[in-house]
C-alpha cells in the first residue's frame, strides 16, 4: 500500500475542481477525466481509504502519465502527482502487474544495456575524441544520442572540444536507468545505477557531462537518493556551455529561434536560463519564447513510458507542442534533450527545423562563423 | 442502472457511431468521470464513498454524432447525462439514474473570429481558458471569466446559465450568446440564428440556456467578443457596514457607470479575505471596483465612483485590495488541508435579488444558516442597475459522515427557505443541479408548469438528465 504520507495530498487532489487539468498533456491527448492528475489521485485515494483496489484499467491509467509535473506548476497546495504515481508504479512492478510492454522493455535493457535493443558494442565506439588537453570531461552519451540521435552525440563532442575541453568516452557505459526508474522498476534501475557508478567513479576525469536531461536527473538525483554516490559532479552540457560563451561563435540566423524546455531539465532540475543564454549568445538575440515556457512548458509527449505504451497519443502531444512553437513565428525549434528532439522532429514538417542545443551550435558554425 | 441486454445493445450502437476508442464501459473510467465539483460530492469522495455512475460513457466529436447517440438513447429510453468540464458546483452532471454519460470534451473546435461582427463560434467542449487565450492572442476578451475558467467548458457555461466575475459590465452567458445549436432528445439538430436582437417570437435559444441538459444537448454557440480594454483600473473602499456599501454600489450604477468588477465583502468575508494583507478597521466591509475601457472613460468612471463612495461613508483604500483580489481570484477554488479535513464541507449559495430586498435576503439567510454552520460569510458581487447577487459562503463539519451530510442539507434547506421567503431567487449563476432541484417548484411558482410542459413536449420519454432542475425525479 502506498505510503500514508501521501494521504492528505491525495485527499486534496481528489477533491479539487481540476485547476491543473487544462495543462495536462494526457488530458489533451485523451480528452477524458481518466488520464488526468485528478483521475490518478482519485484512483489511489480510493485505494488508500479501502474503497476500491486498482484494477487492470486503473493500472493502465497510472501509466498514462508523463510524470512531466506541469500540474505541479498550477497546484497551489503543491501536490506532486508525478512523485505519487511513480511511487505507486514501484509497488505495481513489485506486484508483477505492470503493462507487459514494459516487461519487454526491461528485458531488452537487461540484455542489451539500452532500451532500443541495439548491440552494446556499437553504443559509442564511433565517437572519436581528438583533443587531449583541457579540462577532462566524461561524456555520458545516453542511449538516445548513442543509437537514435547520433548527430547530437557528435555535435556535443565537437562543441566541447572546440570550447577547449578534453572529452572522454566509455564503452562500459550502460543505460542510465531512467526508463526503468520512471516506470517503477527500481530494482533493475539500481543494477544499472551501480554499474554506471562503479564505472564513473573509477574514471580519470573532472566532471560528467550529459546531453540527456533524463540521464542528468537519474545520475544527479536518483542515484544519491538510493545511496549510490558519484565522486564527481554531473552537469548538463547547457550548464557548461553557458559558462563558456566566449568560446562559442555567433551567427546571423535567417529566422527566430524558439526553445522547448525539457521536463527533466526544467521542472525537475531547475535549469531554464543556461540553454537560453547559449541560444541568445549564438544567435545574437533571436530567441522568441512560446506562450507556455519555463515552468509552464508543455511536455513533448515522450516521457515516463508513454511513447512505449501509447505511441499515437504521445505523438499527438508532440504535434501540439510543435504547433505551439510555430505560433511564435520562429523558424527553428531548439531543445536540449535527445528524447524531446526525437519526438518534436518526428512531428514537425518543413516549416520548422527542430534541433538539439548541440546541433544548433554545430549548425551555427555551418551557417557562418565569426 | 441498465439491464445487461439494453446495455449491450446501447454499447454496440455507440461503438458504431463514435468508434470503440470513444466508448467506455469499464468501472474505472465510469468512476473517474462520474463527478463534478459539487462540494458534497467532493466531501463524499474524501470520505471514501463512491458516487452514482453511468453505465456507459461516450465521447462524440461532432454534432451529428451527438444526434445519433440521442436517437439510440431515445429508442432504448436510456437516461442521457451531458457533461462538459465537470466543473459545476451543484451536482448537475452526476448520473444519479445511470444511463449514458455524454461527454463533450472532444468537441473542441473554435471557428475563426468574425472581426466585423465581433463574434466567435465555438463547440461545447472548448475549455473556458482555451477560448480566452485564443481570443487574447487576437486582441479580444470573452468577458466571461468564472472562477472555474480553467476547468469549465463553453457547453457548461450555457447549460448552467453561468456568470463570470465581470458580468456587471460584459453580462452573463445569456447576454453573451447570439446563436445556439442544440440537439433535441429525438436527435433533431436545431440551430437558432446568430443575431444581436430579433422580434420573431420568443427567443428560443434562451429556452436552452440554463436547461442543464434536461431539454437537449448544446453542441455549438456563437458568442460575443470584446476588444481587449486599453486599461483596467482598480479601486477599493472600506465601509462601516453593508448598508452603506450597498448604497454606494446602487448609486454608482444609477449614475450610469458599469464597473467591470463590483464586489462588496461583508465584515466576516473582508476579515477572512483581506485582513492578512491590508490594514482596515475591524468590522468594516470592503468594496472592490474595477473599470475597463480607454483612459478617458475609466478616469471619469473612477472619479465619479470615488465621489459617490466617499459621500456614502467609504474610506479610500487605493487600488491594492481590488488588484490583489484580481491577481488571486482563482486561489480560493483550490482545496486546502483545512477545507478537506475530516468531514468538513464548504459551499456557496449564490442568490440574486433586486436592491429593495437584497440586504434583507442576505440578513435572513445569514441568520438561518448560522444556526447550523460554523462560519457564514458573504460578498455581494455580480452587481447590476437593479440589484445583484450575494455569495452566501459557509463552512461546517461534524464528527461523522452521516451527521455532516445531514447538517449540510439542513443549511441548504434553511438558507433557500429564507431566500425565497424574502423575495430572492435561489441561484444567480451556479444553476440548480441536485443541490437546489427540490426547490425548483417553489422558486418558479406559477411558472413551473411552463417548464414541466416544455419538458414533456421536447422529452416525452424523460431521458434527458433526469432528476435535475426539479424535472424527471424517479422513485
Amino acid at each position: 500500500m502506498i505510503a500514508k504520507d501521501f494521504a492528505d495530498q491525495l485527499r486534496m487532489c481528489a477533491s479539487c475542481p481540476k485547476m491543473c487539468r487544462h495543462v495536462c498533456p494526457t488530458y489533451f491527448a485523451w480528452r477524458s477525466d481518466s488520464p488526468t492528475p485528478h483521475g490518478r489521485a482519485l484512483l489511489i485515494h480510493y485505494e488508500l481509504v479501502g474503497t476500491r483496489c486498482l484494477d487492470e484499467r486503473g493500472i493502465e491509467v497510472l501509466y498514462q502519465c508523463l510524470e512531466c509535473s506541469q500540474c505541479l506548476t498550477w497546484c497551489k497546495p503543491e501536490v506532486d502527482i508525478a512523485e505519487i504515481v511513480e511511487t505507486r508504479r514501484r509497488e505495481i512492478v513489485k506486484q508483477s502487474m505492470r503493462p507487459s510492454a514494459l516487461d519487454d522493455m526491461a528485458k531488452v535493457v537487461e540484455t542489451h544495456h539500452n532500451p532500443y535493443g541495439e548491440p552494446h558494442d556499437t553504443r559509442n565506439n564511433w565517437l572519436n575524441p581528438t583533443r587531449a588537453d583541457g579540462q577532462r570531461l566524461f561524456y555520458f552519451t545516453g542511449c538516445t544520442a548513442a543509437y537514435r540521435e547520433k548527430d547530437i552525440a557528435l555535435s556535443a563532442l565537437h562543441t566541447l572540444e572546440n570550447a577547449g575541453f578534453s572529452v572522454v568516452i566509455s564503452s562500459e557505459e550502460y543505460c542510465c536507468g531512467s526508463p526503468l526508474i520512471r516506470t517503477g522498476d527500481e530494482e533493475a534501475g539500481l543494477r544499472l545505477a551501480q554499474h554506471n557508478a562503479d564505472m564513473i567513479n573509477s574514471m580519470d576525469c573532472d566532471e560528467v557531462v550529459v546531453t540527456c536531461p533524463g540521464c542528468l536527473r537519474v545520475l544527479s538525483t536518483d542515484y544519491p537518493k538510493y545511496g549510490i554516490e558519484l565522486n564527481k559532479p554531473v552537469r548538463h552540457i547547457s550548464e557548461i556551455l553557458a559558462e563558456n560563451l566566449h568560446n562559442l561563435g555567433t551567427t546571423d540566423f535567417d529566422g527566430g529561434i524558439t526553445y522547448h524546455d525539457p521536463c527533466h531539465l526544467g521542472r525537475h532540475s531547475g535549469i531554464y536560463d543556461q540553454p537560453r543564454s547559449v541560444i541568445e549568445h549564438v544567435s545574437r538575440g533571436k530567441l522568441v519564447e512560446m506562450e507556455r515556457s519555463r515552468e509552464n512548458a508543455m511536455c513533448c509527449g515522450n516521457g515516463a513510458g508513454l511513447r512505449t505504451l501509447f505511441p499515437e497519443h504521445a505523438r499527438k502531444i508532440g504535434s501540439e507542442r510543435v504547433e505551439q512553437a510555430k505560433r511564435t513565428g520562429a523558424k527553428y525549434l531548439v531543445t536540449a534533450c535527445p528524447f524531446c528532439k526525437n519526438m518534436l522532429a518526428s512531428q514537425s514538417d518543413d516549416e520548422m527545423e527542430v534541433m538539439d542545443l548541440t546541433e544548433f551550435i554545430e549548425k551555427s558554425r555551418d551557417v557562418k562563423s565569426d | 442502472m441498465l439491464d445487461a441486454r439494453t446495455k449491450k445493445k446501447a454499447f454496440s450502437h455507440l461503438v458504431e457511431i463514435v468508434g470503440e476508442e470513444h466508448v467506455q464501459e469499464q468501472e474505472t473510467d465510469l468512476i473517474l468521470n462520474a463527478h463534478d465539483a459539487w462540494p458534497l460530492s467532493a466531501a463524499k469522495i474524501r470520505a471514501g464513498e463512491l458516487l452514482p455512475r453511468a453505465d456507459l460513457l461516450v465521447f462524440p466529436k461532432t454534432t451529428e454524432e451527438v444526434s445519433k447517440i440521442l436517437v439510440v438513447a431515445n429508442d432504448l429510453a436510456i437516461p442521457i447525462v451531458p457533461v462538459g468540464g465537470g466543473a459545476g458546483s451543484c451536482g448537475g452532471t452526476v448520473p444519479i439514474y445511470g444511463g449514458i454519460q455524454l461527454d463533450l470534451k472532444r468537441m473542441t473546435r473554435i471557428y475563426p473570429i468574425d472581426h466585423e461582427s465581433m463574434t466567435v463560434r465555438v463547440q461545447a467542449g472548448v475549455v473556458g481558458i482555451d477560448l480566452e487565450e485564443y481570443l487574447n492572442r487576437q486582441g479580444y476578451i470573452s468577458g466571461h471569466t468564472p472562477t472555474s475558467l480553467r476547468a469549465s467548458c463553453v457547453g457548461g457555461f450555457l447549460a448552467t446559465r453561468s456568470g463570470g466575475s465581470m458580468s456587471s459590465l460584459y453580462g452573463k452567458i445569456e447576454d453573451l450568446t447570439l446563436g445556439l445549436q442544440v440537439v433535441l432528445p429525438d436527435g433533431s439538430i436545431v440551430d437558432t440564428k446568430a443575431v444581436p436582437r430579433h422580434s420573431v417570437g420568443p427567443d428560443l435559444k434562451q429556452l436552452f440556456i440554463g436547461s442543464e441538459g434536461t431539454l437537449g444537448v448544446i453542441t455549438e454557440a456563437t458568442l460575443r467578443v470584446f476588444p481587449t480594454p486599453e486599461e483596467r483600473r482598480f479601486r477599493s473602499y472600506t465601509f462601516p457596514d453593508v448598508t452603506s456599501g450597498l448604497k454606494a454600489i446602487r448609486l454608482v450604477f444609477r449614475a450610469g457607470i458599469n464597473p467591470s468588477i463590483a464586489r462588496l465583502y461583508d465584515p466576516e468575508d473582508a476579515a477572512m479575505s483581506f485582513s492578512m494583507h491590508f490594514e482596515f478597521d475591524e468590522g468594516h466591509c470592503i468594496l472592490l471596483l474595477a473599470f475597463d475601457g480607454d483612459h478617458e472613460k475609466v478616469s471619469w468612471e473612477e472619479n465619479r465612483s470615488h465621489q459617490i463612495c466617499t459621500e456614502c461613508g467609504g474610506i479610500d483604500q487605493g487600488p491594492g485590495p481590488s488588484k490583489r483580489w484580481w491577481n488571486h481570484r482563482y486561489d480560493m477554488y483550490y482545496p486546502t488541508r483545512l477545507t478537506t479535513s475530516g468531514y468538513a464541507i464548504g459551499d456557496t449559495i449564490d442568490i440574486v435579488a433586486t436592491y429593495d430586498r437584497l440586504e434583507q435576503v442576505y440578513r435572513s439567510m445569514k441568520e438561518a444558516m448560522e444556526q447550523y454552520a460554523s462560519v457564514v460569510m458573504s460578498h455581494f458581487s455580480h452587481m447590476y442597475q437593479n440589484g445583484g447577487s450575494v455569495y452566501m459562503i459557509f463552512f461546517m463539519a461534524e464528527s461523522d459522515a452521516e451527521s455532516s451530510w445531514a447538517t449540510y442539507k439542513k443549511i441548504w434547506d434553511v438558507a433557500i427557505e429564507a431566500c425565497l421567503r424574502e423575495g430572492g431567487t435561489m441561484s444567480h449563476q451556479h444553476g440548480v443541479g441536485l443541490s437546489r432541484s427540490t426547490f425548483t417548484e417553489s422558486e418558479l411558482g406559477s411558472a413551473f408548469r411552463v417548464l414541466v410542459d416544455m419538458k414533456k413536449a421536447l422529452d416525452p420519454k424523460g431521458i434527458m438528465n433526469p432528476g435535475k432542475l426539479g424535472l424527471g425525479v424517479r422513485e
